[in-house]
């Protein structure tokens, strides 16, 4: 059986996820819309639930809205194009976008995007374990850069990489400037420790599939007094901030991956964590590899590990791989490019290819562990030059 | 307290899931859970998955499967259309008809904002577009033209195939919301020469969460959401696998349900209710006579009124119905909310007065019933607009 060590790109979604969303898939189908008869008020009733789930799971203040969104991909499109909307139509002079050149493609195309309609955008550059400094981000602040901030947008855990951002020390950096901080939540919601108010993030974007819940559903939630001009606009559904006929299974279904996922969040943190050094130390053994992003520990995804086999080709690599394990050279949303986020850290594109995300999971074993290992050290023995030169095609 | 089950007669508002359509889902979210995107053996059967969905939703609608962008329903779908298409033209002349969803008029609305000119296209009494007015403003700068294909709360189904003929003479790029006519209906995508097709799959039996627009090949869009280049570039977002599994078995279930005497039992079982409550004192008909106009085949919407011909309170009625154990629909269940009686747009644009537009009732039909089940219907409208009568002030 191929061990399935790619978590960061989905997780299956729970049994316990699945029972929770059956009865909203079977006789409680009513459209929650329909206000005018009982079944469509229970779903109504199903959907305040949730976003309480959500609301308390993530720690937000109080009067945040819970906005369900098809996924982490609409919530950063709402939560940036939203803002920058909302500042237009208002007379709200700011005009600059600050980020970070390794967040994840839908909070980078967005920003490009509203950089081709008249906001300045500020990359900030990330050190060699893919941390921003604060004093590039204190200075990106200064109106004197470009003119005043509108919002900073930080991921709260890279995807491929696994580094943590430091938020709670951000937040006040970004609030003294007058902007707002928008944070991608999808990889770090229900793996670590979060909490919306007391780290002071005024917009936070989250996916159902990351976290072990139903793909198509995610939510963004917005602090009190942030304006967000609507991307979609209709039925008027959730506060007329994303109209569209709620789709109540899978707001059910995320609302209980959340609280699975926070309930066994510290004791399966502790489990990967354990797994993935494992990994480490025998990746260590194997010789020829490099660690991409922080040192296993505080900074870094607990179930996360990426590695660069140097002067391996790393289609190669893949290839040999894909027959033992699941595992990826990074994002998969990437269609084939290379990984943005390790050329910032000066991986070469052949260096990149040849780049293995590991993603410990809910399922993983000290066995797939094992396993993994095993695979590696077969495939970078195939595939090294030395040994292809010297070894017949398996 | 009412002794039997309730019935739900507003699939025009949602349709529970249909038994093809859950077991798709559950195989899906057995094989094909994963990450479509990702290189390895997981992704592949997640990837595979997919496409045999989006292969099964394009022949069901007659087109390829290069056409299909899965989304996450129908108001992102038009809101793709309209926006999208728009993005690549010049700015110029949207028509619309007088008759569409709330979520096609708010996507105009914001192309009004962005310097487009919005024409809507009036209704005749029963619904139907003015295609001569159609017609005469198929020139420039009319760029763009979005109807609904069937009318959710009065059943029209409009002259798609004259319609798409008179755009594409004119070199006018068409959308059409075919949400409530996909279930009922072939739609030929590529016979007709549609541009955009929005479809939504719980309106047909599929799960919520998921839709598609249908694009036709070669037409450029402006993607809405920004991301990892999923669907061709115009939608990203990791797409949701067992939704889209769900949504082409319901299709396809529909499509059978047109040929083998399903869809033709439905519609005997709505024309033999229907009779029935047109012989109700203060009961009429809005929208097309289904003996003479073509007319979606689950569909009735009626304008009540009381002994004294005084029109009645729709939204009354719907909570009188429901405690009559039936549940119905005032209108189009998105525009509600408000909690009073808000006279229909749609009603409005065909011709009625304000509070004739404000008396309506929608009841939708689904394969889910059975003919005896609606016997009771006659006399729950009769006992609900009697107790709505004697209540109004």
């Amino acid at each position: 059986m191929l061990a399935y060590l790619d978590h960061h790109a989905t997780t299956p979604c729970d049994p316990a996820v699945v029972a929770a969303m059956a009865p909203w898939w079977g006789e409680q189908f009513a459209n929650p819309a329909s206000r005018l008869y009982r079944p469509a008020l229970e779903a109504a009733a199903a959907i305040e639930a949730a976003a309480a789930e959500l609301h308390q799971g993530l720690a937000a203040p109080s009067g945040a809205q819970v906005v369900f969104t098809s996924g982490a991909t609409e919530a950063n499109n709402l939560a940036l194009k939203g803002l920058a909307e909302a500042a237009l139509s208002s007379g709200n002079p700011r005009r600059r976008l600050v980020s970070v050149v390794s967040e994840h493609h839908a909070v980078l195309d967005v920003l490009r995007y509203l950089e081709r309609h008249g906001f300045a955008l500020t990359l900030l550059p990330i050190d060699a374990q893919g941390l921003l400094n604060p004093a590039d981000l204190q200075a990106a602040l200064d109106p004197g850069a470009g003119g005043p901030v509108l919002a900073v947008s930080v991921m709260a855990a890279n995807n491929e990489i696994g580094t943590i951002a430091p938020l709670a020390q951000l937040a006040p950096l970004v609030h003294a400037a007058g902007a707002l901080l928008h944070v991608d939540g999808a990889q770090a919601v229900g793996h670590i420790p979060l909490a919306m108010e007391a780290w002071g993030i005024d917009l936070l974007s989250l996916s159902g599939h990351k976290l072990y819940g139903p793909k198509g559903i995610g939510a963004l939630l917005v602090a009190p007094g942030v304006q967000v001009a609507p991307q979609l606009q209709g039925g008027g559904q959730q506060g007329g901030l994303r109209p569209g006929t709620l789709p109540v299974p899978l707001i059910v279904g995320l609302a209980a991956a959340l609280k699975q996922a926070l309930a066994d969040r510290e004791g399966r943190a502790l489990r990967l964590a354990a797994l993935r050094d494992q990994l480490w130390t025998g990746l260590q053994a194997l010789g020829g590899l490099t660690l991409n992003g922080p040192p296993p520990g505080p900074q870094r995804l607990p179930h996360n590990l990426s590695v660069t086999a140097g002067g391996v080709d790393g289609t190669r690599l893949h290839q040999l791989l894909r027959r033992q394990i699941a595992v990826s050279s990074g994002s998969a949303c990437s269609q084939g490019s290379a990984s943005h986020v390790l050329a910032a850290l000066g991986r070469t594109r052949a260096e990149a290819a040849a780049t293995v995300r590991f993603g410990l999971g809910r399922s993983t074993t000290a066995q797939q562990v094992e396993q993994a290992l095993r695979a590696m050290a077969d495939a970078l023995d195939q595939a090294s030059n030395r040994s292809a030169a010297s070894r017949p095609e398996r | 307290m009412v002794a039997e089950a309730p019935l739900y007669l507003d699939a025009c508002a949602t349709t529970p899931l249909a038994q093809v359509a859950h077991e798709a889902m559950e195989a899906a979210r057995q094989l094909a859970w994963a990450n479509p995107s990702s290189l390895h053996g997981f992704g592949l059967s997640a990837a595979e998955s997919l496409e045999r969905s989006r292969h099964s939703l394009a022949s069901s609608l007659g087109t390829g499967a290069e056409a299909i962008r899965f989304c996450s329903g129908a108001t992102e779908s038009v809101h793709l259309a309209l926006l999208g298409a728009a993005a690549t033209l010049p700015v110029g002349r949207l028509l619309i008809s007088a008759v569409e969803h709330p979520a096609v008029n708010a996507a105009a609305a914001q192309l009004q904002r962005q310097g487009w000119q919005v024409e809507p296209i009036p209704v005749g009494p029963t619904g139907l577009l003015d295609l001569g007015v159609l017609e005469s403003l198929l020139h420039p700068p009319t760029r763009l033209v979005s109807v609904i294909a069937a009318q959710s709360e009065v059943g029209s189904i409009q002259p798609l195939t004259t319609i798409a003929q008179l755009c594409r003479q004119a070199g006018v790029l068409l959308h059409t919301d075919a949400v409530q006519l996909a279930p009922h209906r072939p739609i030929a995508m590529d016979e007709l020469g549609l541009d955009l097709v929005s479809l939504s799959a719980h309106k047909l039996g599929g799960p919520r969460g998921v839709g598609a627009l249908l694009v036709r090949p070669g037409l450029r869009l402006e993607p809405l959401l920004g991301g990892g280049g999923q669907e061709r570039g115009q939608r990203a977002g990791t797409e949701p696998v067992v939704l889209a599994a769900g949504f082409a078995a319901a299709l396809a279930a529909a499509r059978r349900h047109q040929l083998d005497g399903t869809s033709q039992r439905l519609e005997a079982s709505r024309d033999h209710l229907l009779h029935d409550l047109l012989a109700l004192p203060g009961v009429r008909l809005s929208g097309p006579d289904p003996t003479r106009q073509p007319r979606l085949p689950h569909h009735i919407s009626l304008l009540l009124s009381d002994g004294q011909g005084r029109p009645l309170d729709g939204r009354k009625l719907v909570r009188a119905l429901w405690n009559e154990g039936v549940a119905v629909s005032s209108g189009s269940a998105c525009s509600g909310g408000s909690g009073r009686a808000e006279p229909s747009p749609v009603l409005l644009a065909m011709g009625w007065d304000r509070s004739q537009a404000a008396s309506g009732l929608r009841l939708s039909l689904g394969s889910w019933l059975e003919a005896s089940q609606l016997e009771r219907v006659p006399l729950a409208l009769e006992r609900a607009m009697a107790s709505c009568g004697a209540a109004a002030p």
